[in-house]
């Protein structure tokens, strides 16, 4: 009794269903238009404005900000993780699922396959072309970076980790919350409103607690050199694999408990 | 064959089922009947292992539905109508089931013809009327072949086509020796359906049986017209019937066959105008067993 051939066609099924509703497609063409398109934006615009700003030169890393669309599509690949869980829930085909599939950590781990292969594949994808794109606008203007360089290689490497870290985030607040509107609140309100609280703290505090969010584990994982009083670029991975773990774990436990 | 075993099911602060055993037999069609809020969603649920049990259990030929390899084989159950995600097409709907239960997809394409969606098996559910719904679900139940076969409230959305069409596969699903369990809140869909009926109200097993055992165990009553009422109501009494005021002068006698209550009306002498026999429609035995268990009454819906 292996379990083996079994999760591989537990995976085959949700693979069919990932492919085959337009939210998943569209997930996925917002992921790479926001990742690429305010991409170009930024380095367009760097590249315009350069010579008339050089207090911009100082600490300058032509690599973060040809990555700069991540931070939008950071909330695509969350909505792809929650909605792919969540809309089970929405239309109650979740018990069909189940029904299917009833030794439930299965569906939880085919569902993650599914999403975590997808994603990496898209994610990297986007960033490596938005950061050739990126050193294509700034050339002959702006100082790029080549992917020659290993630091720069793992950089843009992690930014596609980062973005299908986030995904896991959204599908595990997906078997957690089971609706999507509470999945997108929550996931908006970590990666943009706890910088904010955050900001509002005295600065030994921020220092201390900043580190930890995502958003700032994401900007180690994404530049040359990490911000200050920020993880390095490896640790900052491991920081955010945790939390996915974590949640995964707390995720694939709730969805055994509860009924369905 | 479907076992339950002193099964409660209990949400929260409400008893949804209480202490229920049954079995549910191969070969025959058997109703699952109740009020709305009876516990038959429930108990369903509770058989495909989709709730847990807060006491009891429930098998499938012996075994708990969480130890089934491959379920869809075994089991197959339509538990809400249109239970898809709207973007997603029939026919991936049911590749998505079908792969994940080793089923070839040639089965897909088989189910689908034979619920009568191929046509459109590659249009979006979202777009489909219930009853097309309804279909889906019979099909995605009938995807792994099971010998077991569950229905929850299969009969909402269908055409009176749609129905017949139903009922007919209820009966050669059963014939072929399977365990057909179909639920429905309406006796009289039961009463052309099912061979066996399980009646539930809140929770507990009120009576079962086969459909004839049900309406025999009723007491009819006779509905007598005649030409001296007064007469005819102190021989009745006489002779320990129990009598209600009908229509028209007419009475309603209880515990009485007509031949008895029109013996009676010969020896007195009262010229009958009306002798009617009338056998309780199980449709009344479901009410006056129901009745003290509906959950809403009038009023709620």
């Amino acid at each position: 009794m292996s379990a083996h051939p079994t999760l591989a066609s537990v995976i085959r099924s949700e693979w069919i269903k990932f492919r085959s509703v337009r939210s998943s497609i569209m997930g996925v063409a917002i992921t790479f238009v926001l990742t690429i398109g305010i991409g170009a934006l930024i380095t367009a615009s760097i590249r315009t404005h350069w010579t008339s700003h050089p207090e911009a030169h100082i600490g300058f890393d032509p690599v973060t900000t040809s990555l700069g669309g991540t931070l939008f599509a950071q909330f695509a690949v969350g909505v792809i993780g929650a909605l792919f869980v969540t809309s089970e829930y929405s239309s109650g085909s979740i018990r069909a699922t189940l029904a299917a599939t009833p030794r439930r950590v299965e569906v939880a781990a085919a569902k993650l396959a599914v999403l975590v292969v997808s994603l990496l594949l898209v994610s990297e994808v986007a960033v490596f072309v938005t950061f050739l794109m990126g050193q294509a606008i700034y050339s002959g203007v702006v100082p790029t970076a080549s992917l020659s360089n290993p630091t720069v290689l793992r950089a843009v490497l992690f930014g596609g980790l980062y973005l299908t870290l986030l995904g896991v985030v959204g599908m595990a607040l997906g078997w957690l919350l089971r609706q999507s509107a509470a999945c997108i609140s929550v996931f908006t309100s970590v990666i943009l409103v706890l910088p904010i609280v955050t900001f509002l703290l005295p600065s030994s505090w921020q220092n201390a607690i900043g580190r930890f969010e995502p958003s700032t584990l994401g900007q180690s994982m994404e530049s040359v050199a990490p911000p200050a009083h920020a993880f390095s670029a490896g640790a900052a991975l491991l920081v955010l694999t945790l939390y996915a773990a974590v949640l995964m774990v707390a995720a694939a436990t709730a969805l055994t408990r509860r009924d369905a | 064959m479907i076992a339950i075993e002193h099964l409660t099911k209990r949400y929260r602060k409400t008893v949804a089922v209480d202490d229920l055993d049954l079995v549910v037999q191969p070969g025959v069609v058997t109703g699952f009947l109740g009020p709305n809020g009876s516990g038959k969603s429930t108990t369903m649920r509770v058989i495909m292992g989709l709730d847990r049990p807060t006491r009891g259990r429930a098998t499938i030929n012996g075994r708990p539905y969480h130890d089934l390899r491959d379920p869809l084989r075994e089991v197959g159950a339509l538990l809400e109508a249109k239970a898809v995600n709207p973007g997603r097409s029939a026919r991936n709907h049911l590749r998505a089931l079908a792969a994940s239960n080793k089923i070839p997809f040639s089965r897909v394409e088989e189910v689908l013809e034979f619920v009568g969606l191929a046509s459109v098996a590659t249009k979006r559910v979202g777009d489909f009327s219930l009853g097309m719904g309804q279909r889906l679900g019979i099909a995605s139940a009938l995807l792994g072949d099971p010998g077991i076969l569950l229905f929850d409230e299969p009969v909402n959305g269908l055409d009176p086509e749609g129905i017949r069409w139903i009922r007919d596969l209820f009966r050669s699903l059963a014939a072929e020796g399977r365990t057909v369990f179909v639920s429905s809140h309406l006796m009289s869909e039961m009463a052309v359906t099912a061979d066996q009926i399980i009646v539930i109200g809140k929770g507990r097993l009120i009576t079962q049986g086969s459909v004839d055992d049900l309406t025999a165990a009723a007491k009819g009553s006779v509905v007598v017209r005649g030409s001296d009422r007064e007469r005819l109501e102190i021989a009745l009494r006489a002779a320990g019937a129990t009598l209600e005021a009908g229509n028209d002068d007419a009475l309603r006698v209880g515990g009485l066959t007509a031949e008895a209550v029109g013996r009676l009306a010969f020896d007195q002498g009262v010229v009958l105008f009306e002798l009617t026999p009338e056998r309780a429609s199980l449709e009344e035995v479901y009410m006056a067993l129901t009745a003290g268990a509906v959950e809403y009454g009038s009023g709620a819906s």
